[in-house]
């Protein structure tokens, strides 16, 4: 078997070892090249036990003089495992260095430190950039997404740089958000976000799930913590490396709507009169409004980067370019940017390093989110008889049904533009006081200055053209002090840090816009051009105050133990509520290093983890519990503004912090010498005090106020596996795996059993279609049962009339009868990753899925029910309605006379589905053939199929907030991601 | 390299000081937001909560709402989206049905509001004291309209006075909320100004309620009290006096008929004197509650079959059959219709799609190109009017009627409205209740369609069923017989939300 050929090799070198150990000095010469044999440039070597040091050459060779007695030479280079050689008296030595694989010695950021993997007591997942390299991965959260377990990731808007929702171990928060935290260098982001940052100067990232490992950043850690790590520079000469792709992307799949002579015939049975006085003359003229609005399009993406430096001087520099066009025609997004990080070391015990990133955002239409009248259920909805235009240049603006505008017209005619610029920057100075105490000041700033500006023509505005501009900027300051104290003594090994942190954060917004624009020829930059003006300002800000120690034990590298304890201070309460304290604890320990267990001769690593900890939520905006006025404006029926206020919702100096408790057991699992991984974790997390926003009945003037009420209990388990089956010279075959399960439930509500939940689409809807229920998951939909269509006249009910169930019995059907059906919550989660390579040829096949949610497609119902947005149905499945001939139909004949509901389960459909992400090929063409440098050109499609019963676009596509889990699941003109094709090429020199 | 030390150290040490001895780190400064703090305080701040009190009350009016569909003036098709105007027409709506969501909602949000401006105006020391009566008055009496409204549609309805929410409120009976109402109104005619200025005046025009707004309303209040459900006829001399001192007053508001019952519906009037009170709207601003739907014409958008549009409603039949020819009867309803905005294919209402009569009243005459009958809007600027100076009068003639007697003031009266619709005065010597019974249909000519006028007189009068048994038999047939003894379908069902 391959696994065990390398023990004959270790015996070899240990005999070497202990022959030369005598040897006189001398100069070493050799080569070192990488796992395919292409030479290795930079490696340093040095003498084991001294700081005699050197470099490999371009060609990997090196020279090294060694003292007498020197034994051993360590090699060693960035993102290969650290390999030690014998000095035999042989020189040359050659030396092949292995890719990290087991990565149980590496060093693991941890929030205020780090620690070694194999150290580890909390529940932390490493995602290394190698996971996703030969993908054409925009931005970070797409390699997230499938990679770790525990870890949901769902592409809630496939508009270039669309919303992303992503929850670490479910959603614990009714109102306040559950994204998690995202610390990019030790800089928590508040005014930029993940989706700003540049993905290919990610090195590492690191995923803190359970609260021993998040209670350090206290009341910011309850939905847990990625701790982004950049890259940095290595020593040795300048590394270049281009990275470039090219996507082209076409829509996964269509609606099957009608024709348009389908179409008249049946918008005449629901007219109940002929609107269409002919539909067969309409045979040949359907407008096939999708493909209007679809649009093939293209993403290019280039990566330029150069890394290189001295013991003392390190640095990485990188920029970027990124084009991305939406898959709505006339959209797109472009990002361009830089990033510099230097490490300097001033002096044997002062270093210092200033990590700077800035980047520009330009995006062109790419809001849409998802609402009623948008393009994506304007264009499902629009009659297939409608022409696109009234004649040539003149758009028809107004078609028979829907009430909505030409969603092509508004494809093509609407302006508006996002320009952002983002920023961020960090200091860190690092002073060694002693050998076992070291302060840490990180000073960061992440910002982000951005600006909107429409404009609206005569098509979009009719009569009445307008223009405007609105900037807002955002600027949040972090300063962390950290003090550690580390100190082995015989078998004790002892880490302590102390941590002072501020952070306060600043948003102010200005904006300007008007109408009755007197010319266009200005764009939106001429807004004094319009007759009727207004301006608006905004301002709000935050602060946070925390103080965190923690004391980290390992008792002779068996037994680890881990407390915390942070104290958070936050302006978002009021007196004594403003601050909380949050401790945690986790033990680990061994067993691989138990006599008992090495005996068994099973385990390469065996770990037993337990943590416990406390985390917060202050995830509510700044001045939520203060009462502020509602400012709006009033016309007096003229055409200037004039200011005015109403009450908002009430002040609620009560309010205090949401907490989470969590528990997490888990396992680590090492085989065959670390070449199968497996870790396994178990947990349990009770939120309470949930911060609230509390419908006001309509009769008090309805709004909502903040209260903390209930709890919220997620539990389940999660694993993660990493397998190596097959290690050969030429075909190497990797696994990785990623299982997460998880059960959310809502455990009291205070007061309430079941809260209802505003909705989205009014005019399509019409009431609450979710709810917050006892015992129930967040995201129960709360509907009308549907149970077909009558055979028989009953009652004022006609045959072929919709039927629903009178559930409450009072002899008609209404919102009454609602019922809880479901939720948009998944349960299952899985990503399935394998990496083969053979020779030069790389090979990813990636696949993720998701299961046990359920999704209330309001797209669908749009094109099915006649409401009072749109007049008439086109979608293809109810024009095979019931009739007096055609019994076995579910859908309603259009010429009902009784009410067919949005709002029912006929429109709540199964949101499981298996994703074929991503298969990916590459080839590597080495430095030997190319001669100035080494290429990989790659190809690789991504969303190429998918398994699911869900009859919209895309199931992972919903028109709800991202930062919501009690609004979820709904899609209502979602943007759906696109389907892929690759080609990308990347060099180094 | 030791002092060296010392300077990262202190450096350290005073970065932590200046942050945690720094005690206002963590207070919360809205610099950008009023508070209820720092709000009515100044002339200014009341004005901008009299705006948003209008606001408000503009939401409710902007849309037709199917509450008073079970009217015998107006009706709608049974089909597709219009469905639950039609179940308020037939008498089969229930708590689900969404088209009287903006009236329950908007008329407490207003409520709300003038609750906390009734709660605060006093404390607005840096204005005139006129100001802050001013203020006072204004909310006081659109908490009057709004309860007025709830309690004619639903009848018993929670009762909010404070803007302080409370789960679970109770439901008022009917004579509280009548109680509260008048003593409302009474404050709102003494603390209101007879005349606003600024921009609550335009051309002339009162956007905001005056003494005249709150004694026509009040007149009103007492003529509803005489009827059902309370009763109480001595109410009648009470309404008569109200309506009176308007009718005499009139100088003092400048109210008055215009000539032409036409040009009331034209935009280029739409701040006119006949308007006692009022919501104004314009379309020419981005901002909803600030447009004035426009749903009821056959209008707005080709190519339908005829003028599209959306049709929320239209004239029932055998209402329209009654209705006296007349310039008022041609400025209600449309007359031609042209077929696919052909104006070479003319046909009248029975040869429309929908067999029926169109409101032309609610034709926004600006946006609508008459060559061809194409509409480009259904959003307008068109005033909905809520009190105008005919309804004090019919209002007066009535309860002078039912408390004096017809006598020559009340003849006066309601001649005045039909005078100015063209037709004749009405015959003298008419008894008691065939006086009454006169001035009731004028009202419904008078108001036809106009936001329940029709429904409201129907059923305080209870004579609903009576009204829906003249229903044409090619109209939809009623799904439930309403009862003019037992009141069934007299009010809307409470909507599920609450």
């Amino acid at each position: 078997m391959l696994i065990f050929e390398k023990k004959p090799f270790l015996l070899f070198l240990g005999i070497l070892i202990t022959a030369f150990s005598y040897s006189q000095v001398r100069k070493i010469t050799g080569k070192v090249t990488g796992p395919d044999q292409t030479p290795l440039e930079g490696v340093t070597i040095t003498v084991k036990g001294t700081s005699i040091a050197a470099l490999t050459i371009n060609d990997g060779s090196f020279v090294i003089e060694v003292p007498p007695t020197a034994k051993v030479l360590v090699f060693s280079f960035t993102g290969m495992e650290t390999q030690e050689a014998a000095l035999s008296g042989s020189s040359p030595l050659s030396v092949q260095l292995k890719n990290k694989e087991g990565q149980l010695d590496d060093i693991v950021v941890i929030g205020y430190g780090t620690q070694k993997r194999k150290d580890l007591t909390g529940s932390i997942a490493t995602l290394s950039s190698k996971a996703y390299k030969d993908q054409p991965v925009l931005n970070a959260s797409s390699a997230l997404q499938g990679r770790v377990a525990g870890v949901s990731v769902t592409n809630n808007s496939g508009a270039p740089g669309g919303e992303v929702k992503i929850r670490i171990r479910g959603a614990n928060s009714v109102n306040a958000s559950n994204d998690p935290l995202y610390v990019v260098d030790g800089v928590a982001l508040s005014s930029t976000g993940l989706a700003d940052i540049n993905v290919n100067d990610i090195a590492s990232m690191e995923i803190l799930k359970d609260a021993s490992a998040t209670a350090v950043y206290g009341s910011r850690g309850a939905n847990g913590v990625v701790l982004i790590t950049t890259k940095s520079g290595a020593t040795g000469e300048a590394k270049i490396e281009y990275n470039g792709f090219m996507s082209f992307n076409k829509p996964m799949k269509t609606y099957d709507l009608m024709d348009a002579v389908t179409y008249a015939e049946t918008a005449n049975l629901t007219a109940g009169a002929d609107v269409f006085p002919n539909p067969g003359s309409y045979a040949g003229k359907t407008t096939n409004w999708q493909d209007l609005i679809f649009a093939n399009s293209v993403t290019q993406s280039h990566q330029l980067s150069v890394n290189g430096g001295t013991e003392n001087a390190k640095y990485y520099v990188s920029g970027f370019y990124i084009n991305q066009e939406g898959l709505l025609a006339n959209s797109n997004q472009k990002r361009f940017g830089v990033r510099s990080n230097i490490d300097l070391k001033l002096t044997k015990r002062l270093s210092f390093g200033i990590n700077v990133y800035a980047a520009r955002i330009n995006s062109h239409n790419n809001g849409d989110i998802g609402s009623k009248g948008n393009p994506v259920t304007s264009a499902l909805t629009w009659a297939p008889t409608e022409e696109v235009y009234d004649s040539p240049g003149e758009y028809n603006r107004f078609g028979i049904s829907p009430i909505w505008s030409n969603p092509y017209m508004i494809i093509k005619e609407r302006v508006g533009n996002n320009f952002s610029n983002v920023g961020i920057f960090n200091g860190k100075l690092k002073y060694n006081i002693t050998d076992w105490l070291t302060l840490n000041i990180n000073a960061g700033l992440d910002m982000n200055i951005s600006k909107y500006a429409f404009l609206n023509n005569e098509w979009i505005s009719p009569g009445n053209n307008a223009s405007g501009q609105s900037s807002s900027e955002s600027y949040t300051f972090q300063n962390s002090n950290i003090l550690t104290f580390h100190k082995a003594f015989g078998n004790h090994d002892l880490t302590a840090t102390a941590l002072m942190e501020s952070t306060s954060s600043n948003y102010s917004s200005f904006g300007a816009s008007g109408s009755g624009l007197a010319s266009l020829s200005n764009g939106y930059y001429n807004l004094g051009l319009n007759t009727a003006q207004a301006i608006s300002s905004g301002y709000s800000n935050w602060a946070l105050l925390s103080y965190m120690g923690r004391i980290a034990y390992n008792y002779n590298d068996k037994y680890l133990l881990t407390a915390t304890v942070r104290r958070d201070g936050s302006s978002k309460f009021q007196g004594d509520n403003k601050w909380s304290n949050f401790p945690s604890f986790s033990a680990g320990w061994k067993l691989s290093n138990e006599q008992f267990i090495e005996e068994l001769g099973i385990f390469s690593n065996l770990k037993l983890r337990a943590g416990w900890g406390i985390t917060g939520n202050q995830a509510v905006g700044p001045y939520s519990t203060l009462g502020l006025l509602a400012a709006t404006t009033y016309s007096y029926g003229t055409t200037t503004f004039s200011p005015a206020y109403t009450l908002g919702n009430p002040a609620t100096p009560d309010v205090k912090w949401e907490t989470s408790k969590q528990l997490n057991v888990g396992l680590d699992f090492g085989f065959l010498n670390n070449r199968l991984n497996i870790s396994a974790d178990y947990y349990n997390k009770n939120t309470s005090d949930l911060l609230l926003f509390t419908r006001i009945a309509n009769y008090d003037g309805g709004g909502s106020y903040l209260k903390n009420i209930g709890k919220v209990n997620n539990r389940g388990w999660e694993l993660m596996i990493d397998a190596n089956p097959v290690a050969g010279k030429s075909f190497n075959w990797n696994v990785m795996a990623s299982f997460s399960f998880n059960q959310n439930k809502v455990i009291n509500l205070g007061e309430d059993s079941m809260l209802e939940r505003s909705w989205i689409g009014a005019g399509l809807i019409t009431n609450s279609i979710q709810v917050v229920k006892v015992g129930q998951p967040l995201g129960a939909f709360y509907l009308i049962p549907w149970e077909g269509v009558y055979q028989a006249d009953k009652g004022i009910y006609k045959a072929g009339d919709a039927m629903y169930r009178d559930v409450d019995g009072n002899g008609s059907v209404g919102f009454e009868d609602r019922v809880i059906t479901a939720s948009a919550t998944p349960k299952i989660q899985w990503g399935l990753n394998n990496n083969f390579t053979y020779k030069n040829f790389e090979l990813n096949i990636f696949v993720q899925g998701s299961h046990g949610n359920k999704i209330f497609n309001a797209t669908y119902a749009a094109t099915a029910i006649p409401t009072s947005d749109v007049k008439f149905i086109n979608l293809a499945d109810a024009a095979n309605y019931w009739t007096p001939s055609n019994t076995s139909s579910t859908w309603a004949n259009p010429g009902s006379t009784n009410k067919s509901w949005v709002e029912s389960t006929q429109f709540l459909q199964d949101g499981s589905y298996v994703r074929l992400k991503n298969v990916s090929l590459s080839y590597q063409i080495s430095k030997d053939i190319l001669k100035l440098a080494s290429a990989k050109i790659y190809v690789s499609a991504q969303n190429i199929a998918t398994l699911t019963r869900y009859k919209g676009f895309d199931p992972e596509a919903t028109s709800t907030a991202a930062n919501s889990d009690t609004d979820a699941g709904i899609d209502l003109g979602a943007y759906p991601s696109p389907k892929t094709i690759t080609v990308g090429l990347q060099v180094r020199f | 390299m030791k002092r060296f030390n010392i300077y990262i150290f202190s450096a350290a040490v005073m970065m932590l000081l200046t942050t945690s001895c720094n005690k206002s780190f963590l207070d919360e400064k809205p610099k950008g937001s009023l508070t209820p703090g720092n709000f009515y305080q100044t002339s200014k701040d009341l004005a901008m909560a009299e705006a948003a009190l209008a606001l408000q009350l503009n939401g409710a009016f902007n849309v037709v709402e199917g509450v008073h569909y079970g009217g015998d003036d107006i009706t709608s098709k049974r089909s597709g989206n219009k469905i639950e105007f039609s179940d308020f027409d037939v008498f089969n709506a229930n708590s689900s049905n969404a088209r009287m969501n903006d009236w329950w909602g908007y008329f407490y949000k207003t409520i709300k509001s003038a609750n906390s401006l009734i709660a605060n105006y006093e404390n607005a020391v840096s204005a005139t004291e006129e100001e802050r009566n001013n203020a006072g008055g204004y909310a006081y009496f659109m908490r009057a309209i709004s309860y007025f409204y709830l309690t004619r549609t639903w009848g018993e309805v929670p009762m909010p006075v404070e803007a302080v929410p409370e789960a679970d409120r109770p439901k008022a009976s009917v004579q509280e909320i009548y109680d509260l109402i008048v003593a409302d109104l009474q404050k709102a005619e003494t603390m209101l100004p007879d005349h606003w200025t600024g921009n609550a005046s335009q051309n002339g025009i009162d956007i905001f309620a005056t003494r005249g707004s709150a004694k026509s309303l009040l007149a009103n209040v007492y003529l509803t009290m005489a009827g059902w459900p309370l009763k109480q006829t001595d109410k009648y001399a009470l309404a008569a006096a109200k309506a009176k001192e308007v009718i005499d007053g009139k100088a003092t508001w400048g109210y008055g008929l215009l000539t032409n019952f036409a040009d009331l519906w034209k935009i280029s009037n739409k701040y006119n004197k006949e308007a006692v009170f009022a919501c104004y709207y314009s379309n020419d601003v981005p901002e909803w509650n600030w447009e004035n739907g426009n749903m009821m014409a056959p209008a707005p958008f080709a190519p339908d079959y005829e003028e599209g549009g959306w049709e929320d409603g239209f004239g029932e039949i055998a209402f329209y059959n009654r209705f006296p020819a007349g310039a008022r009867k041609d400025a209600t309803y449309q007359k031609d219709y042209f077929v696919k905005n052909d104006p070479n294919t003319v046909v009248d209402w029975q040869h429309t799609l929908q067999k029926h009569p169109y409101f032309l009243k609610y034709r926004d005459d600006e946006n609508v190109d008459w060559s061809t009958h194409t509409a480009n809007d259904w959003w307008s600027s068109a005033t909905t009017f809520i009190i105008r100076y005919a309804e004090v009068l019919l209002i007066y003639a009535e309860a002078q009627a039912m408390s004096a007697g017809p006598d020559a003031s009340a003849y006066a009266a309601v001649n005045e409205v039909r005078n100015r619709a063209g037709l004749a005065d009405l015959p003298a010597g008419l008894s008691q209740t065939a006086f009454r019974d006169a001035v009731l249909e004028e009202k419904g000519w008078e108001f036809t369609a106009e936001n329940g006028v029709r429904w409201f007189d129907l059923i305080r009068t209870e004579t609903v069923a009576q009204a829906n048994a003249l229903r044409d038999p090619s109209e939809v047939p009623l799904i439930n017989q309403p009862d003019d003894a037992t009141h069934t379908y007299y009010w809307a069902p409470i909507p599920q939300n609450d």
